[in-house]
């Protein structure tokens, strides 16, 4: 999909329509709490897909369980269109989640929709929890949230398990396209899935996002299919973001190490990649100079830390709209040089 | 047992696919001739005359979307096909020894010794109360007889070996204390530890994050390298295979489609399965483009149809394509097709 610049033209200074502000989110109690998220701020803007990439316990999931409510905040808060909504508490907050304004989409439909339900049942369901809409509103709701996923009215009687992996993801979007969300957050929708079932899905998104002017945050682990669809790409380390920009401008030449790390790493067809990932990667297993608990998350793998690197960096902007986390972001690709010419 | 010289079917595979000008090299580690294997008790047959060979020091991948056959294929040659499969008709040899109908026992001398498997999931192949270094310890054990703590020292020169930093504390943790990428370590290791000729690897990195499966894949091609490993690679991502392997064998429906050297396969595809495998691979060249699609959906398995597989879903499709059996023919140096095109351009240059 080309990008289309309409849609991506936010007026600068326009209030977000998602504002995740100083974000932390600690899991577990006592000497089991364990920091997942630190000090994340994130903008989500109308008509915008947003990548937000990461490797396994970087926080990308919690971040999204955050954003609807399943966990909260420590410190920080999220503002849904100028509503507070992890300050709500009790009865307000139920009713916030009932009305469905985010929408998540979970990674695996076949654990996260009910293998006794059948399709039909699925995408109603949140209609029924918010209430207000009768039988006959409801079957209507349901069948279009069904086309606009381009599935048809032969999988509504079906159960999760008699449907295809991309049937059941478009399921899944589709449970959460029925409450008219005004925001959708997919986890990792297509990383159980093949190529060809992949783009299927992607284009999906892509279309709903052109057709609907509903913004979307695709959380994944595959840079390279982000590149075809996302407008912005943000990258989590252990809990925070260290880079955030516009997708081609980041690809092009990314400004933190962890995301030229990350380039060089993916699985490519071609050898056109102006980093390899050994130039990357810091080498031998030795103690880490500017390793310390206010060290830059990121320094005990970083090739390039320097004593600067013995405090974690902020996210600094670096050009319009992109900003990244890292003291030397101007000196190390200079230092990682001559490799590929 | 040796390998008989029954010959493949007839109307299929002229040659094993990679078979090439080497013919019958004595460091053919695995050839599966014209292998069929039958599903639901033989009701209905999922992988249909595929042929096969992989050689020591060398990396093949079969590739192709989920159900084409791939893994059955990978069972087959391990001896490990699920209840209700087996294997209808072809052959498999292991280093030049038939060991299609061999006794369960057979297999398992052949395990571990001789064959290491590793699996996209890790986690569920270890002993989740035991420790990863116990667990490598008692294959030593049991397969070469080795000592307590000759096995130690082996055990820890192992994990040295697949880039396990600090061995010695990896090799008390049990596999809960360990990340997906040093439970897959471990996994290799263990697989490794008895020096087998061949590996297989079935999806061994579709779990793991991106900067962890480069490295594995580093690891796998370090082992051949260094140990002349021979390898049997699965995954349905065509970007990983073209990365790691020498040779490509593209599945689709139960059937090798395409087969040859990795560079002449990515470079010049000649089956429009191929050629839209590589449209939807993530190519990884990170540009904003079209996002490509392979219209319709794969047969079901077992699907009775005369001539092309792929002819229902393939832009490029002619009457004749549905008109009988597709030969493999040969498309440049081990280079095979299975595609009424391809088998055109031969005939009249």
């Amino acid at each position: 999909m080309t990008a289309d610049p309409t849609i991506r033209a936010t007026p600068a200074g326009a209030p977000p329509l998602l504002a995740v502000e100083s974000v932390d989110v600690t899991l577990g109690h006592g000497w089991r709490a364990n920091q997942v998220l630190s000090g994340v701020d994130l903008g989500i803007w109308p008509g915008e897909i947003v990548g937000l990439v990461g490797e396994t316990g970087s926080g990308k999931t919690t971040l999204a369980r955050t954003v609807v409510g399943l966990v909260n905040p420590r410190r920080g808060r999220i503002v849904l269109d100028g509503l507070p909504i992890s300050a709500l508490r009790g009865g307000a907050r139920r009713a916030e989640r009932r009305r469905g304004h985010v929408q998540l989409v979970f990674q695996d439909p076949l654990r996260s929709l009910d293998p006794d339900l059948t399709v039909a049942e699925i995408v109603a369901e949140g209609l029924r929890i918010r209430g207000g809409a009768d039988g006959e509103e409801i079957r209507r709701r349901v069948t279009a949230a069904l086309e606009k996923t381009g599935l048809d009215a032969t999988v509504l009687e079906r159960t999760p398990g008699q449907i295809s992996g991309g049937q059941r993801q478009r399921v899944s979007i589709a449970r959460a396209l029925a409450v008219e969300p005004r925001l959708l957050i997919c986890d990792e929708p297509v990383s159980a899935l093949d190529a060809s079932s992949r783009n299927h899905v992607l284009r999906l998104l892509y279309e709903l996002r052109t057709s609907l002017g509903l913004p979307i945050v695709i959380i994944s682990h595959d840079l390279s299919s982000l590149a075809g669809i996302a407008d912005r790409v943000v990258v989590l380390y252990r809990g925070r973001i260290i880079e955030d920009g516009p997708v081609d401008r980041v690809f092009a030449a990314p400004r933190h190490p962890y995301t030229a790390l990350l380039m060089a790493s993916a699985p490519s067809v071609r050898h056109d990649r102006p980093f390899s990932p050994h130039q990357l990667r810091r080498a031998g297993s030795g103690p880490v100079p500017q390793d310390g608990p206010d060290a830059c998350v990121f320094a005990a793998r970083c090739p390039f830390a320097a004593d600067v690197c013995a405090t974690q960096p902020p996210l600094t902007a670096i050009g319009e709209r992109w900003s990244a986390a890292c003291h030397r972001h101007e000196e190390w690709g200079a230092l990682a040089q001559p490799a590929n010419p | 047992m040796a390998i008989d010289n029954r010959n493949p079917s007839p109307d299929l595979a002229p040659s094993p696919v990679g078979a090439g000008s080497a013919g019958q090299g004595a460091d053919e580690v695995l050839r599966l001739d014209d292998l069929h294997v039958s599903v639901h008790d033989g009701a209905a047959t999922a992988v249909r005359g595929v042929s096969l060979r992989v050689r020591a020091g060398e990396i093949v991948g079969l590739v192709g979307e989920s159900g084409s056959g791939k893994t059955l294929t990978c069972r087959a040659a391990l001896g490990v096909l699920p209840a209700g499969c087996a294997v209808e008709r072809g052959s498999v040899s292991f280093a030049g020894l038939d060991v299609t109908s061999l006794s369960r026992r057979g297999w398992e001398s052949l395990h571990g010794s001789h064959l290491g498997a590793v699996f996209q999931d890790p986690a569920s192949y270890l002993n989740p109360v035991i420790s990863v270094g116990h667990q490598l310890t008692e294959v030593l054990r049991v397969k070469l007889r080795m000592s307590r703590r000759a096995a130690r020292r082996r055990a820890l020169e192992l994990f040295e070996a697949v880039g396990l930093r600090q061995p010695e504390r990896v090799f008390n943790q049990i596999p809960a204390e360990l990340s997906g990428g040093m439970l897959q370590r471990v996994m290799i290791a263990i697989a490794i530890s008895c020096d087998p000729q061949l590996l297989v690897a079935d999806e061994p990195t579709t779990a793991l994050d991106v900067t962890i499966q480069a490295e594995v894949l580093e690891l796998l091609q370090q082992l051949r390298d260094e140990r002349g490993l021979a390898v049997l690679f699965v995954s349905h991502d065509l970007a990983v295979i073209t990365q790691l392997c020498d040779r490509i064998a593209v599945f689709y429906a139960g059937e090798i489609v395409e087969s040859g050297p990795a560079g002449e396969i990515t470079r010049r595809p000649r089956h429009p399965y191929t050629q839209a495998l590589l449209r939807v691979a993530s190519v990884g060249d990170f540009r904003r483009r079209e996002l490509e699609v392979i219209a319709g959906q794969p047969p079901r398995v077992g699907a009775d149809i005369t001539g092309c597989r792929f002819a229902a879903r393939c832009p490029v499709a002619v009457p004749e394509c549905g008109a009988g059996p597709v030969r493999a023919v040969a498309a440049g140096d081990q280079h095979h097709v299975r595609c009424v095109h391809a088998a055109h351009a031969v005939v009249a240059p």
